[in-house]
């Protein structure tokens, strides 16, 4: 046990020692680009949902009238064989802009 | 007093475990520690027929560096923690976003979605876990740089970095992935941050062309496995042809699997036929065309006299061997009137071309998966059952005519009995094929998810007994199939973690590995 404990002790410091030293390496490395992010909901719809939702794999959801709460929702928790969508893949503010572009019909024309 | 956490990890007191959330509230700021039922839902959603409480992670963590990555591990070291990584965290099928052990904490890679190279010449790319087919997809377009993906059937919404690291397969002459990637970069359980191949040396501009490096080539012991996280990959992609023809050949009977195989074989291996072809059943097929209640009801597997039926409503084989040629057009000339030549001899083949199928539904998703163009059409097979239960079967067989028969015989056989149907099709490999069969459930009938469990278990049990082993398996099965090949290579996986991961934070479970 005691040698167990001691092995971690040394893999602990180990690793604080690591991340000092390799941070800065790596920090150089990293390029300050952004990464991807949504334009508005149409885009969001046309390389989500589209593929599905568009292609007789999913229901329409468009012209229906759909609640944006309920759109929100079901994309947050999926629904039977429909994923859900992570804040990571389509941010909160994303998400509204994706329910409104679906709910509102003028959006649609 | 009730924990204010939806789950816990593993062997970790509540008092420690608010300690590391706090630190890694520290390292990523307050909106990237997810803990509330709310914001994990999208975590917990499988199609396994396994009690969602078994994958329940107990937060999530939205990295954007490498150096928050190497704090985060040296955080989860202290309180002993663990994380299950994710990059694109549509694994569907195969436990989606969810953790292998109720309690882990889900590090979602999903924000790091930068591009941060694609290389023209020299026809590779470098990217981020969290980047999509499509955002490549998008990129290679804008860039006009002439360059083809490959990718599984997820394509838009999965990524190259998750499939590949999971050793999945894609449907163009680049479709066995990892055979494709070139250079990983993968922060350690240490912290430290390896760079593999040639990218290990300072100033190298090898990373992405040369894969061995020098001394034992390590990228293969970060696939399928938890011995470090995967923060930049490198892989190859395909020059766009100058042509490209698809093709469907449709045989009739069960058994032609045999005189398929048979032919394929020997022009896959001399690359004549140079992409992963797939052999479909009309099950595979059928969802994108047809309804099952427009055949059958009731329980049970749906009976040969249907598919039958089916096959005949819908311009379907029940085999349908979808492939394509790709190079000049003088070059495609030749190659067809070699697989004209092979596939005609018996007489049974019914050989389609664009020309005459471009309007099927199901040729046309087929085809643009052999392209690399995005589409997600094969998940009509969800629709197939409904409820979204859904697993992969995925065992090897040999590419030989009498192998594969016998594993859709057995396979079918063992559906059968736990009256779900055979949705089947064999991607083929060089000298292997993938046997990948989608087991549909209704998630939302107790019976049926029953049913589909002792299905996959059984499957397991009986495959692994003629020694044909599973290649790939969801997250509820994984124990299982690492116990079908053997101690001595459990024993070398352990050894390997042990050294690589001594407190086991990341990833405990994946393949087995603890």
């Amino acid at each position: 046990m005691k040698k167990a404990k001691l092995v971690n002790c040394i893999f602990g410091c180990l690793v604080a020692i690591i991340v000092t030293i390799s941070s800065a390496w790596s920090a150089q490395d990293e390029k300050n680009s952004p990464g991807f992010a949504w334009k508005d909901g149409a885009e969001i719809y046309t390389k989500i949902c589209a593929y599905c939702h568009e292609a007789h794999v999913g229901p329409q959801i468009r012209n229906r009238e759909l609640p944006a709460a309920y759109i929100r929702a079901i994309v947050r928790n999926g629904n039977r064989a429909m994923p859900a969508f992570r804040p990571s893949e389509i941010d909160d503010e994303s998400l509204i802009k994706l329910a409104d572009f679906i709910s509102n019909k003028e959006a649609q024309h | 007093m009730a924990s204010q956490y939806i789950a816990l990890p593993k062997g970790v007191s509540e008092k420690n475990f608010n300690a590391a959330i706090r630190d890694f509230r520290k390292v990523l700021g307050d909106t990237s520690v997810l803990t509330s039922a709310e914001q994990l839902a999208p975590y917990i959603k499988t199609m396994m027929p396994v009690p969602d409480g078994d994958h329940t992670p107990s937060a999530a963590l939205l990295a954007t560096t490498v150096e928050q990555i190497q704090k985060i591990v040296a955080i989860c070291n202290q309180y002993k923690v663990p994380v299950w990584m994710i990059s694109t965290g549509k694994n569907l099928g195969y436990g989606s976003a969810a953790p292998a052990e109720r309690g882990q904490v889900v590090l979602d890679l999903k924000r790091m979605n930068r591009i941060l190279e694609v290389d023209k010449d020299l026809a590779f790319a470098l990217v981020e876990p969290g980047a999509t087919y499509q955002q490549l997809y998008d990129y290679i377009k804008e860039h006009k740089l002439g360059l083809w993906l490959s990718m599984p059937a997820p394509s838009a919404i999965a990524g190259p970095v998750g499939n590949t690291l999971d050793r999945g397969v894609g449907y163009t002459p680049y479709g066995e992935h990892f055979l494709f990637a070139c250079g990983m970069e993968v922060v350690l359980a240490n912290g430290e941050v390896l760079r593999t191949g040639m990218g290990s040396m300072p100033n190298s501009n090898t990373w992405q062309v040369f894969k061995w490096g020098y001394g034992p080539y390590l990228d293969g012991i970060f696939t399928q496995s938890n011995y470090g996280i995967v923060t930049k990959f490198g892989f190859w992609l395909m020059p766009e042809p100058p042509a490209f023809k698809p093709f469907v050949i449709q045989y009739q009977h069960e058994e032609d699997i045999v005189e398929i195989v048979e032919t394929i074989r020997p022009l896959r291996i001399s690359g004549v036929i140079p992409n992963a072809v797939v052999i479909a059943h009309a099950l595979y097929e059928a969802p994108v065309k047809a309804k099952r209640s427009d055949y059958v009801s009731g329980p049970g597997s749906i009976p040969d006299e249907a598919v039958y039926r089916i096959m005949k409503d819908h311009k379907l084989g029940i085999w349908n061997v979808y492939a394509a040629l790709y190079g000049t057009q003088e070059q495609i000339d030749v190659n067809w009137k070699i697989v004209t030549q092979a596939f005609g001899e018996s007489g049974k083949a019914k050989i389609l071309t664009e020309q005459e199928a471009a309007d099927d539904p199901a040729f046309a998703y087929r085809a643009k998966l052999m392209r690399g163009e995005m589409t997600l059409t094969e998940f009509s097979l969800y629709n197939w059952r409904g409820g979204g239960g859904s697993m992969w079967f995925a065992p090897v067989s040999q590419a030989r005519g009498s192998e594969t028969l016998k594993q859709m015989a057995l396979t079918k056989q063992i559906f059968a009995k736990y009256g779900l149907d055979y949705s089947g099709e064999f991607i083929v490999g060089m000298r292997d094929m993938h046997h990948i069969v989608d087991v549909l459930y209704d998630k939302t009938d107790p019976e049926q998810t029953k049913a589909a469990y002792q299905c996959f278990d059984e499957l397991l049990t009986e495959f692994s007994a003629r020694g044909y082993g599973t290649y790939r398996v969801n997250t509820a099965f994984m124990d299982k199939v690492a116990e079908t090949y053997g101690p001595v290579q459990r024993k070398v996986h352990k050894t390997l973690k042990k050294a690589l991961d001594p407190n086991g934070i990341i990833a405990p479970g994946k393949s087995g590995i603890r």
